[in-house]
């Protein structure tokens, strides 16, 4: 049950009986629910706001806020533009949906019906809506105090890029558009404030992945100390980057707690979620690619444009997407010269947050639609092309041009894996064969890799200046009185089975059985001072503190074990959840017995501290690199532009697995992810900023027949740099389809002499591609 | 996301509910399984003042076949007919489209009449009663009277029923056992609205083809040069392909919405009609 | 406000509510059954769909008022349940659920599924999912399960018996 076991999760029982807890599930009596009153205009000035007659004191507007401070995002970055982001819209609002006002009453009902009965008169501002609008000349600008649009406009130059330009034989170029899209995690945003007069502290249960950045957030925002405020994230019905920001309402519901003194519960409803949740993934990129006559690629030029909406989020501010989009674009090959631009604008739209994959499916789309092309070019396989373009095994470690430094892992080999899965020579048979039914058939392929769990340092979160650098992680290792775990630990387990896996990281170490260990989780009174669950990172840097936790609590179990058993402490081992010694056992409920019940018998020279422990894990500061390839076989409808994925392979490396069924529900449920951002997800909006996608019957999520039945396959090479050679895997699955279909896609739709380089691949836009190929 | 407030009144047969309409004024509406109205009085889109929960009547539950009819009770759910209810007068293919109306908890809930009064463009059931060549009886607070189906739909969400109207059963003639029919209903995702639903009917014991295309604008129609080609093609028999080709090229090209169709519209309704045309004949 | 009496779970459950009262928040902020989730609504998610008279519904666009008389059964409601016993052993074993909200919805869906079509195959069953919607998963894992569980329900109680006997003593 240690690691590598595929261990059904410990955690499930709590939700197939109804009795998770979600933050919409908990009550307090007396509470008042909140409703916000929002901004129907993209961008507006908010002449005056007149508040239903009688209920003056249950309505709130910016003015009301004594003493919030509005959230600034700043990172330090030459050029970088920090916003403010008011918790309710002063003098302007800046998007749709933006907060303008907050009703509190009996019942969430009542309070929408305030909001109703609350009239602003607006005057419209002309809205900046797409990125050429943002980068115009004359564009009206979303910040007055700003010069232009431009958030953050950075460079990244390496090697030699003008001798690598001059010796190529092959240049080749395309232009990629990834619409935005909206992270919708089933549940959504919410919290609850309550003040706790015992302590002196607001209680704030907000479903959110980083617990202590949100409670140092609300510190810095509403003004008191941190000690006064205990952050409880408690079940978190999903996330994926996007409960990770700091946002105006939950400041305006803590506020209106501490003000009024009575709970107050705010339950963001969907519509609102489609409407001014923060999106993401709005993106534009151009790759060139130098090669040389055989297509080995000398040198890549790319610029990537990221529409980051209207303001930027704490604590990782906009900007963010542009750079690793960069960082990333030379993805798992050996280019040495490189040359890179990436802008991020800002628009009348939601503010942009990284969501699961982050940035990386631009990434991978970029390079892989110029492996294409350059095979296409070349007259040669698309799989060979890449092959020669592949870092080989035994370049590892190898120093990427972008300053990724992979580690480990035999990409070629994760290539053709994939290839074999999808039994490419049969599907190219087919193709030549033709469909009966005059579909097109189309192979595809994405090679990436994805960097995980990085640290602190000039590898790491300091690069991008931010406020709030992350990355130490400790964890609390406690053996109780009855001779069971509880282990402590910072970051936030919200589908991720951290519940599970910890408990296998702990029985590997002390062979005590999972099912008597309690991981605790995702409250700031109890847990130590970690960051939250993010990148990719929590099973190696959490699962590292637990693992160097559970090895200190080693001593003291085993002198005490030693003493029961009246041998020497050299002569004992951890085994079974038990002290072995060379006459006999002592099980961990008897150690814990004896610590807690009779330390007077216990010999001098005992730890007093105890049977707790406490460790922490300090990750490689470049992170470890788990890669994976994706294989897509599509058919491509004609007459109504219907994609169907015929047949999907993935093969990952994500060094050792602890729990292999755990890995493959991260893969597949990414790989959903994944399918919605190639074919189905998109949050479009009319020339006015007016979002389109306003309820789920317009904002398409894939659902289970979306999905195919997915081969997979792992790679088990360790990583030298985390522990047990683990590396991250919680978003390699959504990294690679939106790539491997467009290029599965366009090998269909070749012979038309069409080509489509956006996403999602709707049916109405492969018809318009093939028009487009039939008026040329 | 909660509904504005309204009065309710669950009444005791049709005829309070017609009453109850009529003197509810302006705002009053109808309420069948809910599955279409729900949604809208969530979102605030609708603000009724009074809400008649047609729900419980039994009078509206009716399911019988009688002679060269088969009657269906407006109330009945999409769920009763995906396990059987008409299957036998429509020789499968209420079944069929039952069974692809959004999801079973909706059918379960979500009522032929309902669904037909909600007159959305793209609702799955005016196409069919179309092709069928069923009609509607319908009850209003002064009587009642009978409407081909083809008459029910005036613009997209707006019915020619008046306003204290109500749709009691609907009256589908019994397919001869050797008809034919084809059902395709193209979408995103499988359980959205249709953005291209077409349905034909061909039952030449009644010398009957009928040809009906829906989509996201306007309201569904007959195409006559279709039905017109399969009709004939029926008395000949043989080969025909071009001839339905050119049919459904000519019905596509000279829709009365052709205005508001893009390209890909076009090439969408032209599959949609192909194949399920295709479907009816082999 | 009129007065309804809805059976939840077996007791029968009497109050007062406004006629604008959702089935899902009845449940939830009256019964204090917050087993039963809201994910969306306007009825497109699934998270709320329960059993009303033994078929499945959504919750979040059904009035209470609408239902008043009859039989409701939430996730909190199957104690002693082989068949959900089951269908949560399947659930588990097959990593059907991540974060869990979509759970009751799904397992709602489930239970339907394996009463009604014990004979589906994956496609069906999929198609049977399809107004689940679920962020985490990829569904695989809930196909997976139910189609597992279907075949040991068909294969009679002894093999339901010693399906979960087997769990049990783990």
């Amino acid at each position: 049950m240690g690691i590598g076991a595929s261990l059904p999760r410990l955690e499930d029982e709590r939700y197939l009986r109804g009795r998770s807890q979600f933050v919409g599930d908990i009550a307090f009596p007396g509470m008042l629910h909140a409703a916000f009153l929002r901004s129907p205009h993209a961008h507006a000035r908010v002449i005056s706001i007149k508040k239903p007659e009688g209920a003056e004191n249950r309505v709130f507007v910016a003015e009301d806020l004594s003493g919030v401070a509005r959230i600034r995002s700043v990172a330090k970055l030459p050029g970088f533009r920090g916003s403010d982001w008011p918790t309710l819209a002063k003098g302007k609002a800046r998007h749709v949906g933006e907060a303008v006002a907050m009703a509190l009453a009996a019942s969430p009902a009542e309070a929408e019906d305030l909001t109703a009965a609350t009239v602003v008169e607006y005057e419209p501002l002309a809205p900046v809506v797409t990125m050429a609008q943002a980068l115009a000349p004359d564009a009206p600008l979303v910040h007055e105090q700003w010069p232009d649009n431009v958030l953050l406009d950075s460079k990244l130059e390496s090697g030699d890029f003008e001798a690598a330009k001059r010796a190529a034989k092959h240049v080749v170029t395309r232009e990629f558009r990834m619409n935005r899209q909206t992270p919708f995690t089933l549940e959504g945003r919410g919290c609850l404030a309550h003040y706790d007069g015992r302590l002196d502290e607001l209680v704030f249960y907000c479903s959110h992945q980083l617990p202590v950045p949100l409670q140092i957030g609300l510190s810095q925002t509403l003004g008191i100390s941190q000690r006064r405020l205990r952050v409880i994230a408690p079940d978190v019905g999903g996330s994926f980057g996007l409960k990770s920001y700091l946002e105006g309402e939950a400041v305006c519901v803590a506020w209106a707690s501490l003000k009024l003194g009575r709970p107050v519960r705010w339950i963001r409803d969907r519509h609102e979620a489609l409407i001014c949740d923060a999106s993401c993934r709005d993106y534009r990129c151009k790759v060139t690619a130098y090669a040389d006559a055989e297509g080995k690629v000398l040198a890549l030029d790319c610029e990537v444009i990221v529409d980051a909406g209207a303001y930027s989020p704490w604590p990782w501010p906009a900007g963010l997407e542009g750079m690793m989009a960069l960082g990333n674009m030379q993805g798992p090959y050996d280019i040495r010269a490189f040359r890179g631009r990436g802008i991020n604008v800002v628009t009348n739209k939601p503010a942009g947050q990284p969501f699961r994959g982050v940035a990386r499916p631009i990434s991978c789309v970029g390079h892989e639609m110029v492996m294409d092309a350059l095979a296409w070019e070349l007259g040669k396989d698309p799989a060979e092309v890449r092959r020669l373009n592949l870092v080989k095994p035994e370049q590892m470690p190898y120093t990427s041009v972008t300053r990724k430094q992979l580690d480990s892992g035999d990409y070629p080999r994760a290539l053709r894996r994939a290839l074999e899965l999808i039994d490419s020579d049969g599907v190219l048979a087919r193709q030549r064969r033709g469909e009966p039914d005059g579909r097109l058939i189309g192979v595809g392929i994405a090679c990436f890799y994805e960097q995980t769990a990085y640290g602190t340092g000039p590898y790491g979160y300091s690069s991008w200046g931010i406020e709030l650098v992350p990355g130490l992680e400790p964890a609390v290792a406690r053996l109780t009185g009855d001779g069971e775990l509880v282990l402590e630990v910072g970051s936030h387990s919200h589908g991720q089975g951290h519940e599970t896996v910890y408990a296998q990281i702990a029985n590997e170490v002390l062979g005590i059985d999972p099912h008597r260990v309690a991981v605790r989780h995702g409250d700031t009174y109890t847990s130590p001072v970690g960051t939250g669950t993010y990148s990719s990172r929590s099973m190696v840097t959490v699962g590292g503190a637990v693992d160097q936790a559970c090895r200190l609590l080693k001593r003291p179990i085993a002198q005490i074990g030693a003493h029961l058993l009246q041998c020497r402490i050299e002569d004992v081992a951890i085994k079974g959840g038990a002290v072995v010694g060379p006459a006999g056992s002592v099980s961990f409920a008897e150690i814990g017995r004896a610590w807690y019940h009779h330390p007077e018998n216990l010999p001098d020279g005992v730890d007093a501290a105890g049977l707790t422990a406490i460790a922490g894990h300090k990750p490689h500061d470049p992170g470890v690199f788990g890669y994976s390839t994706h294989a897509a076989v599509v058919a491509v409808d004609r007459d109504t532009g219907k994609v169907e994925i015929l047949d999907y392979a993935i093969v990952t490396d994500c060094g050792r697995r602890v729990n292999p069924l755990l890995v493959e529900g991260q893969i597949v449920g990414g790989f959903a992810n994944g399918i919605g951002n190639a074919l189905y997800e998109e949050s479009s909006y009319d020339e006015n900023g007016q979002p389109l996608a306003t309820t789920l019957a317009d904002y398409t999520a894939p659902s289970a027949p979306c999905i195919p039945d997915v081969k997979l396959d792992f790679f088990e090479i360790p990583t030298p740099f985390a522990p047990y050679g683990i590396k991250g895997v919680g978003e390699s699955g959504a990294i690679g389809p939106p790539s491997a279909i467009i290029s599965a896609v366009n090998d269909a739709l070749r012979p038309l002499g069409a080509a489509i380089y956006e996403t999602p691949v709707t049916p109405r836009r492969v018809y318009a591609a093939i028009e487009a190929a039939r008026a040329r | 996301m909660k509904p504005a407030k309204f009065d309710y009144l669950r009444p005791r047969d049709l005829a309070e509910a017609v009453r109850a309409l009529a003197a509810g004024g302006e705002d009053a509406r109808l309420l069948a399984g809910g599955q279409s109205l729900g949604p809208m009085l969530n979102l605030r889109v609708v603000a009724p003042s009074l809400l008649v929960d047609l729900s419980r009547l039994a009078e509206l539950g009716e399911i019988s076949e009688r002679g060269d009819s088969a009657v269906l009770g407006a109330g009945v759910t999409h769920a009763q007919i995906e396990d059987g209810a008409l299957s036998n007068a429509t020789v499968g293919l209420a079944q069929r489209v039952a069974s692809g109306i959004a999801y079973r908890p909706v059918r379960n809930r979500g009522t032929v009449g309902g669904s037909l009064a909600h007159a959305d463009p793209c609702g799955d059931w005016a196409p069919v009663m179309m092709a069928l060549g069923a009609e509607l009886d319908i009850r209003g607070a002064h009587g009642t009277r009978r409407l081909a189906a083809s008459q029910l739909i005036a613009a997209p969400l707006m019915t020619t029923l008046a306003r204290d109207e109500a749709i009691v059963s609907i009256q589908v003639p019994m397919l001869g056992g050797k008809a034919r029919w084809g059902h395709v209903k193209f979408c995103r995702k499988p359980g959205d609205f249709a953005e291209s639903l077409a349905v034909v009917v061909i039952d030449a014991a009644r010398d009957a083809a009928r040809v009906v295309l829906a989509s996201r604008t306007g309201v569904p129609a007959h195409l006559f040069a279709t039905e017109q080609c399969l009709r004939s093609r029926g008395k000949a028999g043989g080969d025909a392909w071009s001839a339905i080709a050119a049919a459904i090229e000519q019905d596509v090209e000279e829709h009365a919405l052709r205005g508001h169709w893009s390209g890909y519209d076009r090439s969408l309704h032209r599959a949609t009609l192909t194949r399920a045309v295709k479907e009816a004949l082999i | 406000m009129t007065t309804i009496a809805i059976t939840v779970n077996g007791e029968t459950m009497r109050a007062e509510v406004e006629p604008r009262l959702s089935l899902a928040d009845f449940l939830r902020e009256q019964c204090r059954l917050t087993g039963t989730h809201l994910g969306c609504e306007h009825g497109v998610c699934g998270a709320c769909t329960v059993l009303v008279n033994d078929r499945t519904v959504r919750s979040c666009i059904t009035l209470a008022v609408a239902v008043d008389g009859a039989a409701v059964r939430t996730v909190e409601g199957y104690d002693g349940d082989p068949l959900m016993a089951l269908i949560r052993r399947c659930f588990n074993e097959c990593h059907a659920l991540q974060c869990g909200y979509c759970t009751p919805g799904m397992l709602a869906v489930a239970y339907d599924v394996v009463r009604r079509l014990p004979q589906a195959d994956r496609a069906r069953i999929k198609a049977e999912l399809g107004g689940n919607l679920c962020r985490c998963t990829g569904y695989l894992g809930a196909v997976n399960a139910i189609a597992r569980a279907a075949e040991i329900w068909s294969a009679g109680s002894e093999r339901v018996g010693a399906f979960l006997a087997a769990r049990d003593r783990r």
